[in-house]
């Protein structure tokens, strides 16, 4: 064989270089992940995983499924963009099934969070100033899930305070313009 | 006891001026001393083996002396290259998929096949070929496990005819023109992982891969240097005059291009001042004032020009040992630094928030797993490997036709 | 050299190595009908949605719910520097007495990403010329750097839109997280790999919303399918009704993340 009438050096390094190549090769074909390359040049596999994982959130379609009547009082004003868990916290799975469990009742600060007065919010933003404002105590005047209206009046003697003017009306959130001007 | 001087050597509290992404504010930096050291070591390997092509490519007849130091040094510090990159790895078990699916479009995935194909078919073949004719010399000569070691490296062949020399020197040869770009490509393409980040302002331009390169050829050169001359004191052998002279001249040439580029950069950045300049520029005079002004410019730069310079014009009135010294002192600044460019570019380009606003102060520990004494670890361990490879390849008393530092009838100092 | 049973070796070898290696692509075969073919969940096909989120810039309040629901859902580490979304707030003041400039000084900040809301910024009322949030999320960029740039093929552009990450994969190098320009990524403490906003990966393939989509009060994050619109598709009403732009359009990212009303000291 012409092959091995090479000088020792050449030919002995062509079979080490061609050994090194061929391990390499199987090496790599043994190592590659099954899924490699069927989408693109990741593990296909991948994308399954990913999408397995639970949700934390139950979101606002299911709990809108749990409570209709709720969510149908929601949908009539201004709060109609809230989402359920953003003010009651995380409702998971477990929970929602279940007949006897039920919301977690939000508090004021949660209320000041978004309509604390902040210059960086926009001006079409409902936003009081806390020391200014009638009292700390939100649900004395305002409710929740219908923010365009007031708690009926308690059916004992009147309180001492005069109720409040109802909220005016809902505003269009379509077009928010202006700047923000000191209130 | 270690936590009083991990303060110290520490920098201060983490905290940033400016604005900085959520991401980015973190109290470690995401690619720390480890990375700084890999492309530092890689450019001391490409500069080494520059210095050995000077010899077998370009004929350099008096630098035959550091011929096979400088490829053991190449040798030595390649093969702890990757050791700061497993150990940076947020999962080096993993770290095989670089060469099983390595991603095309990136440049750190051909990381793996860069550094394969220059350590086995430049750096180890052209020893090889170098050394081929000693192994079988040597190993009929020694005995015991070094006799098993030589002929295995012999690869078994005894053949030492004037043809098969060479045959040997031929190839050598042309292993050593394929070394040369294969160098620029090992070195270079690490230069590119940070030229190519086009979000990172500080990093990606074109002449970043160059200004690598460059800067990696004049410390490879000053290791040269160095290791030369510790090693002839350690033999207490003198040192080839003519030599050293010659190595100072090729420092001082590719220093000057080196220093030429760099300042390039910086004028150009300077002058078209583009958006997050002035942030930059306060982040060079705060954040990187001692490595860039002092480490980078100052010692790495100015002074090592000032002196070798002089040295070209005038060394005929400077006293040999005089000179000696002037070399010495210059490649150890030239390795400071570079060392220091290093660190000016990674932890610079971190420094500077991606939100060209702000400008981040990381902390950097002392022990740990990105901390100074792995770094410290990792940067004397190609040493000992090379005080190894001597003993084994260039040891004194082994006789030799290859190019030496010092033949056995040289005189002692 | 005695050469011709150590040849007659030799060529044996050669002869099996090259019998193994025609033998590879047979091999290859068997093997990925043995693994398991990747599905989705259920029905889900992703070459059949091309999901995208915008932000209208002018709506957003800074209540950093967001911030805290996708921390929730996605249990990113709690610490100030992990965030798979975030809001940031822009401040631009007024111009100096005299210095006949159209606007001042511009400062920006997110205190721990926008989570639990803003603190009120200490700069006093009547400086302020104008002043707004921007949540920050992946761009969703259609020549996305991050994916350019992973040495093993662990970050990618998946078909349906989102930009991805396979945990299992993923080395940890951190070349992905230096390359994105709009610093969405991060290297997971937990896990030792990079990390982001997947778009809730796993809700949206079970038509459910992104976390931060659910909680936003003020309809400041669209979400939407390209390729099935719904009936009032809020995305397809956000690009008719607005002009939109991009963050960082000249580094040639292609973000699909569109903003509307965006100011110019956004970057």
């Amino acid at each position: 064989m012409r092959f091995f009438k090479l000088p020792p050096q050449i030919s002995r390094l062509v079979l080490l270089i061609f050994a090194i190549v061929v391990s390499y090769l199987v090496a790599r074909t043994l190592l590659t992940p099954a899924s490699f390359r069927d989408r693109g040049f990741y593990r296909g596999a991948a994308l399954t995983e990913l999408a397995s994982f639970t949700p934390v959130f139950a979101g606002k379609k299911a709990l809108g499924e749990r409570y209709p009547e709720i969510l149908k009082t929601l949908a009539k004003g201004d709060h109609k963009t809230l989402s359920c868990e953003g003010c009651h916290g995380v409702v998971d799975q477990q929970q929602l099934k279940d007949p006897q469990s039920k919301m977690i009742k939000p508090t004021a600060t949660l209320c000041l969070r978004c309509h604390t007065d902040n210059p960086s919010r926009p001006a079409w933003f409902k936003q009081i100033v806390l020391k200014d404002h009638y009292s700390d105590k939100c649900l004395e005047c305002h409710l929740p899930h219908e923010p365009n209206e007031t708690p009926p009046e308690p059916a004992e003697e009147a309180t001492t305070k005069p109720a409040p003017e109802p909220a005016p009306a809902a505003t269009k959130e379509a077009a928010p313009q202006g700047s923000p001007e000191a209130p | 006891m270690i936590m009083p001087i991990t303060q110290v050597l520490a920098e201060v509290a983490p905290h940033f001026e400016g604005y900085v992404y959520p991401n980015e504010s973190g109290t470690h930096p995401l690619w720390g001393v480890l990375i700084v050291l890999y492309p530092y070591i890689t450019g001391l390997v490409a500069g080494a083996f520059i210095m050995a092509s000077l010899v077998r490519v370009f004929q350099v007849k008096p630098l035959e002396p550091v011929y096979r130091l400088s490829l053991l040094t190449a040798l030595a510090f390649l093969l702890c290259a990757t050791l700061p990159l497993l150990c940076h790895l947020g999962h080096p078990e993993r770290s095989y998929q670089i060469m099983i699916t390595p991603h095309l479009t990136s440049p750190m995935a051909i990381f793996g096949f860069v550094y394969a194909w220059y350590l086995m078919a430049v750096l180890l073949l052209e020893l090889w070929f170098d050394y081929r004719r000693d192994f079988v010399a040597w190993s009929e000569i020694e005995t015991g496990w070094r006799r098993i070691l030589y002929r295995t490296l012999a690869l078994g062949m005894t053949d030492v005819s004037d043809k098969s020399v060479a045959l040997d020197h031929k190839l050598s040869w042309i292993i050593s023109i394929m070394g040369i770009p294969s160098a620029f490509l090992l070195h270079g393409y690490v230069g590119f992982i940070f030229g190519s980040i086009k979000a990172n302002p500080w990093w990606g331009n074109a002449i970043m891969p160059i200004i690598f390169i460059l800067s990696a050829m004049v410390s490879g050169i000053a290791l040269c240097v160095f290791v030369y001359m510790v090693l002839c004191w350690l033999r207490r052998r003198a040192v080839d005059l003519r030599c050293l002279d010659m190595m100072g001249m090729y420092l001082f040439y590719a220093l000057v291009i080196d220093a030429t580029v760099e300042a390039l950069d910086w004028i150009h950045r300077a002058y078209s001042a583009e958006e997050g300049f002035h942030v930059m520029e306060y982040m060079a005079q705060e954040r990187l004032f001692y490595t860039l002004s002092i480490g980078q410019v100052l010692m790495g730069t100015l002074i090592p020009l000032l002196v070798l310079g002089t040295l070209q014009v005038a060394r005929k009135y400077v006293p040999d040992i005089v000179r000696k010294r002037l070399y010495f002192t210059c490649g150890v600044f030239v390795l400071i630094g570079v060392l220091a460019m290093r660190w000016n570019v990674v932890m610079g380009g971190q420094f500077f928030s991606k939100s060209l606003r702000g400008v981040m102060s990381y902390k950097l520990e002392f022990a740990g797993a990105e901390g100074w004494l792995l770094g410290l670890v990792l940067l004397s361990l190609p040493f000992i490997i090379l005080t190894v490879l001597i003993k084994l390849f260039l040891s004194e008393r082994l006789p030799t036709e290859g190019h030496v530092p010092h033949r056995l009838e040289d005189p002692s100092i | 050299m005695n050469s011709s049973i150590p040849r007659r070796r030799i060529l044996a070898t050669f002869g099996g190595v090259f019998a193994g290696l025609l033998a590879l692509p047979a091999a290859r075969a068997v093997k990925k009908r043995l693994a398991k073919a990747p599905g989705a969940p259920r029905d889900y096909d992703p070459t059949k949605h091309k999901w995208l989120m915008c932000i209208d810039v002018d709506k957003c309040i800074g209540c950093g719910l967001c911030a805290d629901a996708c921390k929730t859902e996605n249990h990113v580490p709690e610490a100030a520097h992990y965030f798979r979304t975030w809001i940031e707030r822009y401040i631009i003041r007024k111009p100096a007495a005299g210095s006949a400039t159209a606007r001042g000084e511009v400062q920006v900040d997110s205190p721990n990403g926008g989570r639990g809301g803003f603190a009120p910024t200490l700069v006093p009322r009547e400086e302020i010329l104008k002043s707004f949030f921007v949540p920050k999320l992946c761009n969703l960029c259609e020549d996305s750097p991050c994916t350019q740039v992973c040495p093993v093929g662990a970050t990618f552009d998946a078909p349906d839109g989102a930009v991805l990450i396979d945990p299992t994969y993923c080395i940890g190098c951190g070349f992905c997280i230096q390359a994105c320009p709009y610093g969405c990524r991060f290297l997971s403490p937990v896990t030792k790999t990079a990390e982001k906003c997947t778009l809730c990966y796993h809700r949206i393939t079970r038509g459910l919303k992104p976390a931060c989509v659910e909680t936003c009060p003020a309809q400041a994050r669209v979400f939407g399918d390209l390729k099935n619109p719904v009936e009032d598709d809020p995305l397809q009403a956000f690009v008719r009704n607005n002009k939109v732009n991009t963050l960082k359009p000249h580094l040639g990212t292609n973000p699909r993340v569109l903003y509307a009303n965006l100011d110019k000291e956004v970057r």
